[in-house]
């Protein structure tokens, strides 16, 4: 067995056997923040202190049981002995795997069970270098990794259209070169013009010069801003593209643990944030940075003693440009949390607007939004503020090179050292710097955006499916349809299981009807068969091969399902039941609406087929999406089928349409059917009761009612004494 | 009893005692009956963490409510008081020695009255709570949680630490 974490010397010199296992623990036994080792041998467990000093230690013999109590945050490794549970370790959550598999492998030491096999999941990753904890299932250490990775990643998106940004690049480069002349014009005009008066056609030709460059300069200006705008909008294009697709690729359990409606904004806010710097600011950024170098050449060669002047304040910008800067990337990611908190505001009382509007909650729904509203107000205040602050502070630092200039240059003209027009053209060209200067805080501002925004893209890029592909999916072909679970655990948060230890074949063709409180682990069984989510433990196999090893896509062709809230899409009946099979003929689609009892009600509609759905569509009632997803499980064709809850929310007629609709659809095919009355699932071959995750019986309706204080039998007593109350309808 | 089934069991102060067991295992009696091990749960985690207090045996059976820790007796209290901080592991910081943005995650250097610590975190967004008032909750890419109380009682060092993130 290996030994993963390695124990300090002086522990290891004083342990009486070789270690099966040994983690770092990181609290003491009064709770407080503590290193120690926990290390189990064939003898004894054992804590130690990193010294060598033992603090706890119990022989294996004297246990019975070991289990790991989870609480929030932190737990503790309890020992059951003869005279009593034992506290043995504590620890905070971070090392909740390893004490679970401490526990384990204590009771299976102390039962003379098989013993567990450690792997490298039960303990947490810290990055070598720095300590910090890895993100799970990545090996690459985000602190240690290079900073400016963001950005290079983020401008590697600019990459497909760089010969258009080169040529916009050149055109500011050239602008940049005529943006020069005409204070040198002016320099002339002053001093060989109009200071000796000489009257002649050079005033003309001048004058002509300075028009020329203006038009020159507008022009460039619009097709560069025309090239702009055309990278900016494909190159936004292609990133809300990569957003969305790296969250169809997430798996559900991504999904369960946040609010689906922050999305939204992610997708459309930040993408624009990225593609604002990468268009405007690069693009700026390179010209401006041009414009600022060809200023200074031009000045040093007219005078290069007042052009030091000018250079005097810019210490003063840098410092203050790199210090203020990590503040304002802090404010643009406050402005977006609160934001972020409006949009999940907004977005879940929408979609929660039926309860908002019975309770009568309307202003409690308003009082919320403004207060998350002034928030976002204030912190959009601070953030504005602090920008419009900077650019005056930097034009009046900046200014003070002018006033200097002004002065020595003023004093050189009187002195007769120094030509007018020379002064003259220094002072123009250091205006122009203002220009660049505004846009050194612009980009400031914009890049600090950009890059907090990537951040958030890349974090859902970056984050790995729960539910990997096979590097080398195994074709399956078509399926059988034989299911078997071997001894499967899963929990939604790890540790705590909703499904344990479950083992169950299921032949092909036959029908399994799950039974059980709610809450007893239904809903996740089928999860896993559609592998919405990966088992933390055994496995489960389609016709003998591991459900990891075969392709998504492969699998969920295979697998049908009806959903209790049945979810049509925006688009046509038709549409909708194609969903699986866009190539379906219109005879395909009809044969299984007819099969789904779906057809008549279909015609009878003004629209037919046609009839708009989904959010913007014709409203159908609960009974009648219910048959078009039927009707879409059936031109699937799947071998599996799923159905969960079918029939929950209909009338009895309804439901007896519905139920000959699935009857017809289960023939032959693999089905798991969960269900509220149990008499829907008299068809079932077998059924499956769960309790709090286990399976506790398995059989047909007449076996499982004969069992005498049955987990079924209470179950459908307790069903017929609901509906003898309420008089409807029999169990 | 049936009709005891659907209602909340308020477990009178003086119908029971809490200790620790020899192994250091929070124990107790409750109606004259000895458990040698049960488990609490805080009802209200954010808001009541001293009340309302549910005590559970290990299977997860519960045996009653406690409605206010400062009704038992004094071991009884102490000893709930001891497990609840086990249970609910929860540092309060009293210090914010810094918040810094490495890359893609944030640090946290905290001290805490169990001790320094150190938190790192994805985003604020989604590992920062604000359960109300000026109390914040932290939790660390790995599930370790910190608690600040009140955020204003703070340091001014640790406010400073704090202004650009809250």
């Amino acid at each position: 067995m290996p030994i993963p974490s390695k124990l300090p010397e002086p522990v290891r010199a004083r342990m009486p056997g070789e270690p099966l296992f040994s983690v770092k623990t990181d609290l003491m036994p009064d709770g407080r923040f503590g290193e120690l080792w926990f290390a189990v041998t064939e003898q004894e467990v054992a804590l130690w202190g990193a010294d060598g000093v033992s603090i706890f230690r119990l022989g294996v013999s004297e246990l019975t049981e070991a289990r790991a109590a989870n609480g929030i945050g932190g737990g503790t490794l309890l020992a059951d002995t003869e005279t009593g549970p034992v506290v043995v370790a504590r620890y905070t959550a971070a090392l909740s795997p390893a004490f679970g598999f401490a526990a384990k492998l204590l009771t299976a030491m102390a039962k003379g069970e098989e013993r567990p096999v450690v792997s490298e999941k039960e303990f947490p990753k810290y990055c070598p270098n720095c300590g910090n904890p890895l993100t799970e299932g990545s090996q690459s250490c985000p602190i240690c990794k290079s900073k400016g990775k963001a950005l290079v990643r983020m401008l590697r998106y600019a990459k497909p259209y760089k010969s258009q940004m080169a040529v916009a690049i050149v055109l500011l480069m050239v602008t940049a070169v005529v943006e020069m002349v005409p204070p040198y014009l002016t320099k002339v005009l002053i001093d060989d013009v109009l200071t000796p008066k000489n009257m002649g056609s050079a005033l003309l030709w001048l004058v002509v010069g300075l028009g020329s460059t203006s038009l020159v300069m507008s022009v460039m200006q619009t097709v560069r801003g025309l090239i702009g705008v055309w990278v900016g909008s494909k190159l936004m294009g292609d990133l809300r593209n990569d957003i969305y697709s790296a969250l169809m690729r997430l798996s559900l359990a991504f999904f369960d643990r946040r609010q689906t409606s922050q999305f939204v904004g992610r997708v459309n806010s930040d993408s624009e944030a990225m593609r604002q710097f990468m268009t405007d600011g690069v693009i700026w950024v390179s010209g401006e940075t041009l414009r600022v170098i060809a200023i200074f050449v031009i000045m040093f060669g007219l005078d290069w003693k007042l052009t030091l002047f000018a250079l005097i304040p810019m210490p003063f910008m840098v410092v203050v440009s790199l210090t203020l800067w990590p503040k304002i990337g802090r404010r643009w990611y406050q402005q977006w949390r609160s934001i972020f908190r409006l949009n999940v505001l907004v977005g879940d009382s929408l979609q929660g607007i039926r309860v908002v509007k019975a309770f009568g909650q309307e202003k409690t729904e308003m009082s919320r939004y403004s207060e998350a509203n002034r928030e976002l107000v204030r912190n959009n205040i601070r953030i504005e503020g602090l920008w419009q602050g900077m650019f005056p502070l930097f034009s009046f630092v900046a200014g003070i090179g002018t006033l200097l200039i002004w002065y020595n240059g003023g004093n050189s003209v009187i002195r007769g050292d120094l030509q007018l027009g020379v002064l003259m053209a220094l002072i123009s060209y250091l205006g122009m710097l203002f220009g660049p200067l505004q846009w050194i805080s612009q980009m400031i501002n914009w890049a600090s955006h950009a890059i907090s925004s990537a951040d958030r893209v890349f974090e859902i890029m970056d984050t790995p499916s729960d539910v990997p592909d096979a590097r080398n999916p195994q074709p399956i072909g078509t399926l059988r349809g034989d299911v078997s679970f071997e001894r499967v655990s899963y929990g939604y948060e790890k540790h705590h299981p909703v499904l344990k230890d479950i083992n169950l074949q299921v032949k092909a063709g036959e029908m399994i009807g799950l039974v059980g409180h709610s809450g007893a682990g239904k809903s996740t069984f089928i999860n896993l068969i559609c592998r919405f989510y990966d088992t933390d433990e055994g496995r489960i196999r389609i016709d003998g091969t591991d459900l990891r090893s075969i392709s998504q896509t492969d699998l969920r062709k295979q697998i049908g399902v009806v959903l209790q809230e049945t979810f049509l899409f925006d688009g046509t009946i038709a549409e909708n039941i194609a969903y699986s099979k866009p190539d379906a003929t219109p005879l395909e689609i009809m044969r299984a609406a007819k099969i789904a009892n779906a057809h008549d009600f279909i015609v009878r509609l003004p629209d037919g087929y046609d009839t708009r759905v989904g959010e913007r569509g014709h409203r159908l009632s609960g009974g009648e999406k219910q048959r078009v997803s039927i009707a879409r499980a059936i031109i699937h064709d799947p071998r599996i089928l799923i159905l969960d809850e079918a029939t929950a929310s209909v009338d009895t007629e309804t439901e007896r349409q519905i139920q000959e609709a699935i009857s017809r659809l289960v023939k032959g095919r693999t089905t798991f059917a969960i269900a509220h009355r149990l008499s829907t699932l008299r068809n079932a071959d077998r059924l499956v009761v769960l309790d709090k995750g286990k399976i506790v019986e398995v059989g047909t309706h007449e076996e499982l009612l004969a069992v005498e204080g049955g987990a079924y039998r209470k179950l459908v007593d307790a069903q017929k004494e609901l509906s003898k109350i309420k008089g409807v309808e029999g169990g | 009893m049936s009709a005891d089934l659907y209602d909340i069991r308020i477990i009178e102060p003086d119908s029971v005692f809490f200790s620790r067991g020899p192994g250091g295992v929070f124990q107790g009696v409750l109606d004259g009956k000895t458990y040698p091990e049960l488990v609490v749960y805080r009802a209200f985690p954010f808001l009541y963490t001293t009340q309302y207090l549910s005590i559970r045996d290990p299977k997860g059976e519960e045996l009653g409510i406690v409605q206010d820790i400062r009704d038992l007796d004094e071991e009884s209290a102490r000893e709930l008081e001891r497990e609840l901080q086990f249970r609910y592991f929860l540092p309060r910081v009293t210090r914010v020695d810094s918040v810094k943005q490495k890359s893609d995650l944030w640090i946290w250097e905290l001290q805490t009255n169990l001790g320094p610590t150190r938190i790192a975190m994805r985003n604020l967004h989604e590992f920062m709570q604000f359960p109300g008032g000026a109390r914040i909750i932290l939790t660390d890419i790995n599930g370790k949680r910190c608690e600040i109380p009140d955020w204003k009682s703070l340091d001014n060092h640790s406010r400073m630490q704090l202004t650009d993130v809250i």
